[in-house]
């Protein structure tokens, strides 16, 4: 069906096309118009919202997405930069179901902000980007760029540019495809989900650039980059991006009527900056001894294709912004196309008359050396990212995932929740649990392995909104320490309670921002903020917030945890739930005394019990390789075997005292 | 001039880092070219560290390459395994034999190395081998002694840290750094100092790389 539509409504039907199951965003000149448009239609069985801002949308796409759906944000280049912190964690991490960024770019800058050329972050993440070139071109791109997304699993960037995205155009449109109806995916991953060490984050980076050399050969067999060499070989060879190919034609006319172009001209019309066509760019070098790059903005194709030149060996001449012929300002338009033919023209013509062109052979290897390139270089890494074999004995050490702190009051948190959970007749495999920045990332390791993911700062309130968009049918529950819900997890609490998404937050506060080493945050106490400062409540700043409801507990009173989020669990609307201790280190460290716990060891029967639900590393086994002294010395009779306490370590927090079952832990009152 | 990378591993809450932050002082003291570079990652407590000094040598990098330390002093069994690659064939290798083991090992879930696996496999690198027991670090006045600063000692009583620093520079960087407590730490610098350790001829004389410790 035949129907007018502008850039930004192509892309949001290209998005019903192919069964877009979540779409947020935030408005922002030239992008409004896209969601916009789905807010006027009748959409059953999708969640479209313009969200607080671009990261907390860019967010529940991601969860969504995650969740297996196709999801879609949109925004403008300025607010790339806004979602940028989560963007790029989730490239790392991939992706499930389709996940597409609609950015609208605004050379010229019709309406405002930093003139920024968004292919520039495309390349710094090692994203595909796709550029349509016309409104008909954002229809079929958009549809392509969910199934490259689920192709290779990385969110892919759409990107247009104003005079696309504002241009009204006459489009094919197919019947929208509702979402297929699915469960929704819970994948419990954290090599994949979080980024807590160094051998998540490498193996995410290396999985990160092979899903780009992926989506280059999908791409390339999609024949999305579209090479049209001239019969006769030299000339001039054009490479061509986005809005930029809509002149083209029309420039190539003018200047070849005005007697400035002859000869033989071959087009690379490239949909992607990001992943380079490398193998059409080499055939066009091969073919042309001339090379013009027409594209707006910043040289990002064009100092691709030098670099390939380089390597090729190739002699002839760029033209583009590198040599001053074009601006890296303001849109292009006939005007710039034509002065690019015309500067790349007389060069062509001068070469065609000094000497017949003699032709490079294609050398199919070497476009393709990077790849040994990269496997060699991994050899150059540390020990650290190699596998078993080649880390030698170091993979006799034992595994020693980080927990929190003996004391921690987090650990009173987790065991809540997970209670929480346990009473009500779930698992924690079926419960999803979104976990955030800092400290309380923590409980995704044994003995709590109760945290699904980790995105960025104030992520978890966003990706829990995204799961439960994707329809997910258990209760969803978002954690988030207290400097981190200062720093970004209040725009995400403020979308939930403003969409009605129901979900549980936790915050974890403790009061100060621990796992960088105790700074002072909004939420420390008075007496430690620095002079002239003075502390934000953020059990006031919740309140304020209006959500149906907030509730105050000690994480040392784990049951206090557990009523509370399981009160919360299935009621509808938006229930907070702040566990409110200072930081152990912190609070001894300040003369703030503990208790200490002790063992009687005729009462210990080892069940460890406290060992395995807390895994406080102020416990050990006595005389089984304990702590202090080094191994069994020989003749120990087994009865004598019982837990021991660190009491330089313990705080006296008690949780190991409430899970003892034959009363052999005791907390000492605090002297 | 003599350099000296050294690579010191443990858990957070040993006091590895201040390990290295002693000696960083003491080069600088002795007005000696020093890099101290230290990792502790995420960890408050119990997590992986290591600290990465270099002596004596100006302009280079932070980092120590794989079989480039002179020095490798490890304050956990397990740990001591990840600095191996890093030994300089011929170097020396401190193994402070303490157990930290993870809640894993302890629930029975995942291994914990023998300090035989340990010691063979330090030997295998070429590097010279002391095991430093913690049940034999001494004890004053019914307390044991620090055991972050034995090990300084131990340190100092290598050859090669010998020819960087007198012992007395290290007391003095002791001092300032604990004035109040500075007694208890330098009868614990002194005990390691005296510890017998480990050279070329004697590797082997004992089975398991493991020497007595010497008491001063």
């Amino acid at each position: 069906m035949k129907r007018i539509a502008t850039g930004n409504e192509a892309v949001a039907l290209g998005a019903l096309r192919a069964g877009v199951k979540v779409v947020t965003g935030y408005p922002g000149t030239p992008s409004t118009g896209c969601l916009e448009h789905l807010l006027t239609l009748d959409l059953p069985d999708r969640h479209v919202e313009w969200s607080t801002n671009e990261k907390v949308a860019f967010e529940i796409a991601a969860g969504a997405a995650w969740a297996g759906r196709r999801a879609m944000c949109t925004m403008k280049m300025s607010g790339v930069n806004v979602a940028y912190d989560a963007l790029i964690s989730v490239a790392y991490s991939g992706t499930n179901g389709g996940l597409i960024l609609y950015v609208a770019d605004d050379p010229g800058v019709s309406a405002g902000m930093p003139e920024q050329d968004t292919r520039g972050l495309a390349l710094m993440s090692d994203l595909p980007m796709l550029e349509p070139s016309s409104p008909a071109d954002a229809y079929d791109l958009a549809q392509q760029a969910f199934e490259l997304s689920e192709a290779v699993g990385s969110p892919v960037l759409l990107r247009l540019t104003t005079a696309i995205s504002l241009s009204h155009a006459v489009i094919d449109v197919e019947e929208p495809v509702p979402p297929e109806a699915r469960d929704v995916l819970l994948e419990k991953n954290i090599t994949k989900y979080t980024k807590a060490g160094s051998k998540i984050c490498l193996d995410q980076h290396r999985a990160l650039i092979e899903r780009l050399d992926k989506a280059a050969e999908w791409i390339r067999q999609r024949g999305l980059n579209r090479l049209d060499l001239s019969d006769e070989p030299g000339g001039l060879g054009i490479v061509c991006s986005g809005a930029v190919n809509a002149y083209l034609a029309e420039g190539l006319r003018a200047t070849r009527s005005e007697g400035l172009l002859h000869g033989p001209v071959s087009i690379l019309r490239a949909t992607t900056a990001v992943p380079f066509p490398e193998v059409e760019a080499r055939r066009l070098l091969d073919h042309c001894d001339t090379v013009l790059v027409l594209e707006e903005l910043e040289p990002i194709a064009e100092r691709q294709l030098a670099a390939l030149a380089q390597r090729a060996g190739w002699s002839g001449r760029i033209v583009g912004k590198l040599d001053g012929t074009l601006p890296r300002l303001g849109e292009y338009g006939l005007s710039a196309v034509r002065k690019g033919v015309e500067v790349a023209a007389s060069f062509a013509n001068a070469a065609r008359q000094e000497s017949p062109r003699a032709i490079l052979a294609l050398d199919e290897q070497e476009t393709s050396v990077a790849v040994p390139l990269r496997e060699r270089s991994e050899t150059l890494l540390g020990s650290v990212n190699r596998n078993d074999e080649e880390r030698g004995a170091e993979h006799l050490s034992a595994p020693r995932p980080i927990t929190v702190c003996a004391g921690c009051p987090h650990r009173g948190t987790y065991l809540g929740i997970e209670a929480a959970i346990r009473e009500a007749g779930l698992s924690k495999d079926e419960v999803m649990v979104t976990g955030d920045i800092g400290c309380t990332i923590l409980g995704m390791n044994p003995p709590f392995d109760l945290l699904w993911n980790e995105v960025s700062m104030g992520s978890s309130l966003g990706l829990a909104q995204g799961y439960v968009h994707a329809g997910i049918e258990t209760p969803v529950i978002a954690t988030i320490g207290d400097s981190t819900f200062f720093h970004g997890g209040i725009p995400g609490l403020i979308n939930a309670i403003q969409h009605n998404t129901p979900l549980t937050l936790v915050i974890l506060d403790n009061g100060w921002t621990s796992m960088t080493g105790m700074q002072a945050n909004p939420g420390t106490d008075e007496a430690s903020q620095a002079e002239g400062s003075r502390r934000v409540d953020p059990v006031r700043v919740v309140e304020g917030l209006g959500p149906d409801s907030v509730a105050v507990v000690d994480p040392y009173d784990v049951g206090s945890v557990t009523e509370a989020v399981g009160a919360a669990l299935f009621a509808p609307g938006v229930h907070v739930v702040i566990a409110q201790r200072e930081c152990a280190i912190q609070a001894r460290r300040r003369g703030i005394a503990g208790g200490v716990v002790t063992v009687d060891p005729e009462k210990c029967i080892l069940c460890m019990k406290c060992l395995r639900v807390t895994g406080c590393p102020a416990l050990s086994i006595r005389q089984v390789g304990s702590k202090g002294g080094g191994e069994s010395p020989d003749g120990d009779s087994p009865d004598r075997q019982h837990i021991e306490i660190d009491a330089s370590l313990c705080s006296g927090c008690g949780i190991c005292v409430s899970v003892c079952p034959t009363s052999a832990l005791r907390n000492e009152v605090a002297t | 001039m003599t350099t000296c990378d050294l690579l010191l591993i443990g858990v957070g809450g040993q006091g590895v880092l201040t390990i290295g932050d002693l000696l960083l002082r003491a080069a600088f003291a002795a007005d000696l070219p020093a890099s101290f570079c230290p990792t502790k990652g995420m960890a408050q407590r119990g997590g992986f560290v290591k600290v990465e000094l270099r002596i004596g040598a100006d302009g280079v990098g932070p980092r120590i390459g794989e079989g480039g330390a002179d020095i490798v002093a490890a304050m956990e069994r397990s740990e001591a395994l990840k600095g191996i690659p890093f030994a300089k064939p011929d170097g020396n290798f401190l193994l402070y034999d303490q157990v930290w083991q993870p809640t894993g090992v302890q629930l029975g879930v995942d291994a914990y190395p023998s300090l035989k696996d340990v010691s063979d496999a330090i030997e295998a690198s070429g590097a010279h081998l002391t095991v430093l027991r913690p049940s034999e670090r001494p004890a004053i006045g019914g307390t044991e002694v620090s055991a972050n600063v034995f090990l300084l000692g131990a340190l100092l009583a290598l050859p090669v840290m010998s020819t960087l620093f007198a012992a007395k520079d290290v007391e003095r960087v002791i001092e300032a750094r604990w004035p109040k407590h500075a007694e208890a730490n330098l009868e614990a610098f002194r005990a390691g100092l005296s510890v017998r350790l480990a050279s070329g001829e004697s590797l082997g004389s004992s089975p398991d790389g493991e020497l007595p410790l010497g008491r001063g």
